[in-house]
């Protein structure tokens, strides 16, 4: 039962980051279609920035306000990636709508430039940020260990998940932001400025991205390349759920966690991963259409 | 253009997949009239039906036309006799001349083309960056595999095929120029071009008038009349005075079903077709 | 001029394999030093692998960011082999070291160069046809084809990494010669000079074969491929099947240059496969100039000169961003790269001044 319990936890802990990385994806790649390989370098930065602030409330403020830090890092991790993708999107990937290839082989060079600079501003050693004391710990029922910065991360998920369905769903900016992705020409002919709407999208994606590496710097050490670590996994989870579904991401990502942790009682972890990476890719053989297919009278899109 | 009278079997060399080939009682080698057969097709895309059970038989050596209003599942039809939609379904038939006739349901697309079936589609899909000569000579009928294209020169006599096509189509000075930065009504006639120079004994035409002048119109409403001669013709068109022009036969669709079918004259008189139609003001 | 324009993309290859050529002579009459000679043999395996990638990409339009898995399975062929021939057939320290007291199987065919050659180019091939003929049968395109060849390259990485008593895991293979043995120091100039050539005349082949290809049909068709997969479909051609073909063989490539490559450099380690790696790649086409088979080249050559030159000094740390930097102006402003330049943008730049007017932009 415990060992039951236990594996449930992880894979749901383990989902719920793949899903926090992933969420950022789902609207740059989902809705925009542009592939932003540098966004594992905006999960970076958001961890940085989250380092940061840990240092500058250490260095300025009393001990007691310290854990508070966490709370002061999340807004300021938003803001910052928001502001870059934002900035990212004026300057490059706007130039490079419809030309999806090169807009991720651009991408690709910022990533290169974001992570160079990284190591150049922090060094090529890892940091650390200290766990806020409430989230130090942990609850322990039926004989295994909750630890709380995993129980905050699922609910930090289930915040920001919320967040995007009243947004992309309910709000008014959703709705535009739905009708340019889906019908450029005709969403600037209802009066939309899409050119606006693009650039918040994909700020908003990139601050997400931000969101996400306060939760990954509360799991381990910072480095230039922490952001590689997950942006393989969130592009298959966006793949897999069925790419511009909200709902199939979440999907995806927890089938590629629960996947990944039940392989992983198999075997070792880096071959886990590769199972379920195959696995996956197999899937989406049978299932191509999981990636969308456009209906359109012009042959080659 | 060669191929006048007689059509001359080539042999085509059968893909990779087995073909579904229904074996009739007494299979003959010469076909009758008809050319191709749409065996009660239905199409639904997500519960929505596209086309329901449409029946409809193509003659040799007309031109067929389909016409209806915007969402008849017009477009849908001929993507489902290049197999570029798969139907839910029902079959399509191909009866070609001098061979046992094919069900072109569950084959590939590369292969229903190497048997006889060309189409051009709404949107004009040409290679940009390739020459109008090499547009044409990729086009050309057989030495579709990986081996031909490298070690097969095209012959002397392809080429003047070629030739010949493009001057029907009046491309013929403009060979070596990137198809890319033809202007779009001549690249409609470049992707008929290609459909010409595969020798098809179908060939579909998707709005081949779309974004052309009146006097363009009725040039490719005469070149059709030359086509007939060699292969049959379907066209999807909107344009009625096109229709009026060029039509054999005339099939109507309306909301996915064939609403009736007809010469042009029994067409146009009908009440039916002019209340879903013809009445409709910007369709005339 | 006309014929210059022609010829001018050969005669720069030329021009490239003659001024390679001269190097070892250099070397002979100590202007150089050996260490440049082993990092130009290092350039030539880039530039093939870049071809390789050229055909797939520039070409087809196929981004695949997953060559560097192909690479490396090459090199490490040559690895496992060179290695081999310095423990005389024993099993190695590192395999001690992981618990195993016998050569394991997959290392028994490395002891024999000709079963080694073989499988440096078997190996790809077969990775190759087993990702492709699924992948694009599947018509899975586009994007999401880089997607999931990236995602592949990482898989087989992490399972390099967990085999360590096989692959040495993160450390690779080390301390290996070359095939004509010996290449460092002062004893092993001649050895590296028969090295340098033979690989020479491998790029200069792989050069030949790809602008053989190119102009025939077969090389239209991949540029119909590029630019009208569908169409492509519609003219009769089975697009999987010449997609597959042109993978594979860019994989098999990708081997050759690994195998060129671990020559040189005495040792292969797991970063050659990672995505990393792989991207590497794709800027030195991107930047030489994508679909132009000279452009791969130029481009492999040009950046990792640069590179060289700058490691010594304290440019070393701008390099990325120099890099990273040029790479993203040239996808956003320079499709065609480096010979682009020579061939779209500076005629174009002399016709404006003289006031000709332009050609209709061909798009």
């Amino acid at each position: 039962m415990a060992q039951f319990l236990n594996t449930v936890f992880n894979g749901l802990s383990l989902s719920s980051i793949i899903l926090l990385t992933s969420l950022g994806l789902a609207i740059t790649f989902g809705l925009m279609r542009v592939i932003n390989m540098a966004h594992g370098e905006f999960v970076m930065i958001g961890a940085y920035m989250t380092y940061l602030t840990q240092r500058i409330f250490m260095a300025a403020l009393p001990g007691s306000l310290f854990s508070m830090y966490y709370f002061a890092a999340i807004p300021i991790a938003f803001v910052v990636t928001f502001l870059l993708g934002s900035f990212m999107e004026w300057a490059v990937i706007s130039r490079l709508y419809g030309r999806e290839i090169d807009s991720l082989l651009a991408t690709c060079g910022i990533s290169l430039v974001l992570q160079q600079a990284a190591r150049h501003i922090f060094g090529a050693q890892g940091v650390n940020v200290t766990t806020p004391k409430f989230l130090s710990g942990g609850i322990t029922i039926g004989g295994c260990t909750f630890s709380y910065n995993r129980l905050f991360i699922m609910l930090f998920v289930a915040l920001i998940l919320f967040a995007m369905w009243f947004v992309i769903y309910r709000s008014n900016f959703g709705k535009q932001m739905r009708a340019v992705m889906q019908n450029r020409p005709m969403a600037q002919c209802m009066g939309i400025n899409s050119r606006k709407a693009d650039n918040l999208t994909f700020g908003i994606g990139s601050g997400l991205a931000g969101l996400a590496g306060c939760s990954v710097a509360l799991l381990g050490s910072i480095d230039a390349g922490v952001g590689q670590n997950y942006i393989v996994n969130s592009f298959m989870a966006v793949v897999l759920g069925g790419v511009g579904k909200l709902l199939g991401t979440v999907l995806g990502s927890s089938i590629i966690g629960f996947s990944g942790i039940t392989a992983e009682s198999f075997t070792s972890s880096s071959i886990a991963k590769a199972i379920v990476l195959l696995i996956i890719i197999l899937f989406l053989q049978k299932r191509p259409q999981g990636l969308f297919t456009i209906r359109s009278r012009s042959l080659d899109e | 253009m060669p191929r006048l009278d007689k059509p001359v079997y080539r042999p085509v060399k059968i893909p990779r997949r087995p073909l579904i080939r229904e074996k009739l009682p007494d299979s003959p080698k010469v076909n009758g009239d008809t050319l191709l057969k749409i065996n009660h097709i239905s199409v639904s895309f997500d519960g929505f039906y596209a086309l329901t059970n449409v029946a409809v038989e193509v003659k040799r050596h007309v031109v067929h036309f389909f016409i209806g209003p915007n969402g008849a599942g017009k477009t849908t039809l001929l993507d489902i006799i290049c197999a570029k939609t798969k139907p839910t379904a029902g079959t399509v038939t191909f009866y070609p001349n001098g061979r046992d006739f094919i069900r072109l349901t569950g084959m590939e697309e590369h292969a229903i083309v190497r048997e006889g079936i060309g189409r051009k589609f709404q949107v004009p899909s040409v290679f940009v960056n390739l020459t109008v000569l090499d547009n044409m000579a990729l086009s050309l009928k057989g030495h579709k595999g990986i081996w031909d294209s490298i070690f097969h020169r095209t012959a002397r006599e392809e080429y003047e095929r070629i030739n010949t096509v493009l001057q029907n189509v009046g491309l013929a000075d403009r060979k070596d120029i990137k198809a890319g930065s033809l202007a779009h009504g001549e690249k409609q006639w470049l992707e008929i071009a290609m459909q010409l120079v595969q020798q098809p004994e179908l060939i579909m035409l998707d709005e081949p008038a779309a974004g052309m002048d009146k006097a363009e119109t009725e040039k490719t409403g005469e070149i059709l009349k030359e086509i007939k001669k060699e292969c049959t013709v379907i066209v999807v068109e909107h344009d009625m005075e096109f229709v009026k022009q060029a039509a054999d036969t005339v099939t109507v669709l309306h909301e996915g079903r064939v609403l009736m079918e007809g010469n042009i004259h029994d067409v146009l008189a009908d009440k039916t077709v002019q209340a879903v139609y013809l009445g409709r003001g910007g369709e005339r | 001029m006309n014929k210059f324009k022609k010829h001018g993309v050969n005669i720069c290859f030329s021009l490239i394999v003659v001024g390679l050529a001269v190097m070892p002579l250099l070397l002979i009459g100590n202007v150089v030093d050996a260490p440049l000679i082993i990092f130009l043999g290092k350039c030539m395996a880039f530039s093939i692998v870049a071809i390789g990638l050229d055909l797939i990409w520039g070409h087809t339009g196929i981004l695949s960011l997953g060559h560097g898995l192909y690479f490396a399975l090459g090199g490490y062929g040559m690895a496992m082999y060179l290695k081999l021939q310095a423990t005389h057939g024993a099993i190695t320290e590192f395999m001690h070291t992981g618990g195993l007291t016998e050569l394991p199987d997959v290392w028994k065919p490395f002891q024999s160069l000709p079963l080694t050659i073989l499988l440096i180019l078997v190996v790809p091939v077969l990775a190759a046809y087993m990702i492709g003929y699924f992948i694009f049968k599947n018509r899975v395109k586009g994007v999401y084809f880089s997607i999931i060849s990236q995602a592949l390259t990482w898989a087989v990485y992490s399972v390099f990494i967990a085999l360590s008593p096989i692959t040495n895991g993160n450390v690779g293979i080390t301390e290996i010669s070359s095939i004509t043995g010996k290449i460092r120091g002062p004893t092993g100039q001649n050895n590296l000079i028969i090295l340098f050539y033979g690989s020479l005349a491998i790029l200069a082949l792989v050069y030949a074969l790809a602008v053989f290809l190119v102009k025939t049909k077969f090389g239209k068709l991949l540029i119909a491929i590029r630019d009208g997969e569908n169409r492509t479909y519609f003219s009769g051609y089975c697009v999987s099947r010449y997609k597959t073909f042109v993978y594979v063989l860019s994989a098999a490539i990708a081997g050759i240059a690994g195998a060129v490559f671990v020559n040189f450099n005495g040792s292969i380690t797991p970063s050659q496969m990672t995505i990393a790696g792989s991207i590497n790649m794709v800027i030195w086409v991107a930047i030489g100039g994508r679909g132009t088979i000279l452009g791969a080249v130029i481009g492999a050559l040009l950046i990792n000169l640069c590179e060289y030159n700058l490691s010594s000094g304290g440019m070393i740390e701008i390099w990325q961003y120099i890099v990273g930097g040029i790479f993203c102006i040239t996808i956003l402003f320079f499709k065609g790269g480096v010979v682009g330049l020579f061939t779209d943008q500076i005629p174009a730049l002399m016709k404006k001044a003289k006031g000709g007017k332009s050609d209709a932009p061909i798009g």
